[in-house]
């Protein structure tokens, strides 16, 4: 009996650690880009994340490498990277703090903190829709980002530029650790 | 005692969870969009205070800008940006180095960076005189009618009527003006920093591709032009290859206008709808 309550008492804490870690195991994020001429979207999947939950509270980090978004036409791509200096600053980098019951809610109401183009811009409120798989929880939601959130200065095709509102769609799924 | 003992075991096994959460998660979240009006939008923060893991740079994204602009050139100091983010934000949340991504992908590179601006410098000058190029292209077409001799279709034994030297004057002036701007948006195309390991894709291709049938066919109009004029001059029917010269010429234009398209593709056709 007492070496059941210590083997209990050593293996408790990995155990809770071990059920309040997340990972992002698929992801498709996606930009959106408007122009009255034009109407093009750029796509990555290769964004990692993680989630570290205690006393209740979590905290998401996803990131993203800004050269893996894919709009299917090279020129642009490059053209991307040079705007947003995805060079210089070459992740998106996303963070939320989010109480853990939220997790369970169908519509998170998250609030971001998105590192991009060596800007920092907060995003309140954005409601993230979840679905559980099994263990699995996808997290669907649009982030409502603007070129002026992150300075970016907005291309422009025919001396007319694009529309302010980049927004980004997210779809990523994360699996408990 | 043996129960008394069990009974210890247990309470202890029961507060083993307290005791884990109570483990403090470091720096208070505190970051607040309020204190950070620069780097937010009104309408994605619409004074909301924020309950948000510490920033990564605590002087705020305006400061981040400002480091950007005085360290462009920089490539250590872009690095030194870059740790920040590698740094741990609070005791509990995860960091950029937690998530398994190379050095490659997360460091700055300011020479790539550097590139990138020259090649969009570059290709926007190819742009600007690419369109500017159609238009003498445009014009010296149409003016072409004046160029050329005339029968008199009256009388198909007549004598050939010669272009007058104003015509031919303005048919010139408007190809040479052309070829000159065609090898100056060619420049800036070839100019353009190429940047390694990537492979052209999309429309850029068909754009790239049609190079291939409006450079020759810019090369040959003026010496099929300028063969058919010599032609004309000696009084003589233009024949021979000289009498290619307005077909080479249209497939030129067609290629040309084509590549202008492709590049802008996919256009989005009903643009006037407002949404």
């Amino acid at each position: 009996m007492k070496f059941a309550a210590v083997l209990l008492l050593a293996v408790a804490p990995v155990m809770l650690h071990a059920q309040n870690q997340w990972v992002l195991t698929q992801s498709t994020l996606t930009w959106n880009v408007t122009h009255p001429m034009h109407e093009v979207a750029g796509t990555s999947h290769a964004a990692k994340g993680k989630g570290n939950c205690s006393a209740g509270q979590c905290d998401f980090l996803i990131a993203v490498p800004v050269n893996t978004f894919d709009s299917g036409d090279s020129n642009r791509d490059l053209h991307t990277l040079e705007v947003v200096r995805g060079a210089q600053f070459p992740m998106v980098i996303v963070r939320t703090h989010l109480a853990q019951a939220a997790l369970n809610q169908p519509i998170i109401d998250a609030d971001l903190e998105v590192q991009f183009a060596g800007q920092t811009a907060h995003y309140a409120h954005v409601p993230l829709h979840g679905t559980s798989h099994g263990t699995d929880v996808e997290i669907t939601g649009t982030v409502p980002a603007t070129c002026s959130d992150f300075k970016i200065d907005r291309p422009s095709f025919l001396t007319v530029p694009i529309r302010n509102e980049i927004p980004v769609t997210v779809d990523a799924t994360w699996k408990p650790e | 005692m043996a129960a008394g003992r069990s009974l210890a075991a247990l309470v202890c096994v029961a507060l083993v969870p307290l005791m884990t959460f109570a483990q403090p998660s470091g720096n208070p979240p505190v970051a607040s969009a309020s204190t950070d009006p620069a780097s937010s939008s009104s309408s994605a923060v619409p004074g909301a205070v924020l309950n948000l893991p510490d920033a990564p740079v605590p002087n705020g994204p305006q400061s981040t800008a400002q480091t950007q602009t005085q360290t462009q050139s920089s490539s250590s100091q872009q690095t030194q940006n870059n740790d920040k983010n590698q740094q741990p934000q609070s005791g509990n949340a995860p960091t950029l180095g937690d998530l398994g991504f190379t050095p490659q992908q997360t460091l700055a590179n300011a020479e790539m960076q550097k590139r990138l601006n020259e090649r969009t410098h570059d290709l926007k000058m190819h742009q600007t005189f690419g369109l500017i190029t159609a238009v003498p292209m445009c014009a010296a077409v149409l003016v072409a009618g004046g160029a050329k001799s005339k029968k008199n279709r009256s009388n198909p034994n007549g004598t050939v009527t010669g272009p007058s030297s104003s015509g031919v004057d303005l048919h010139v002036a408007l190809g040479s003006t052309t070829a000159l701007l065609y090898g100056v948006t060619a420049y800036y195309a070839i100019a353009a920093p190429k940047i390694p390991g990537v492979k052209p894709k999309g429309a850029i291709k068909w754009h790239r591709d049609l190079v291939w049938i409006h450079a020759p066919g810019m090369v040959l109009t003026p010496i099929l032009g300028a063969m058919a004029l010599n032609q004309e001059n000696n009084g003589e029917r233009v024949h021979g290859i000289a009498s290619a010269h307005s077909y080479v010429a249209w497939t030129t234009i067609a290629a040309y206008g084509v590549s202008i398209v492709a590049v802008s593709w996919p256009i989005h056709l009903k643009f006037w709808e407002k949404k």
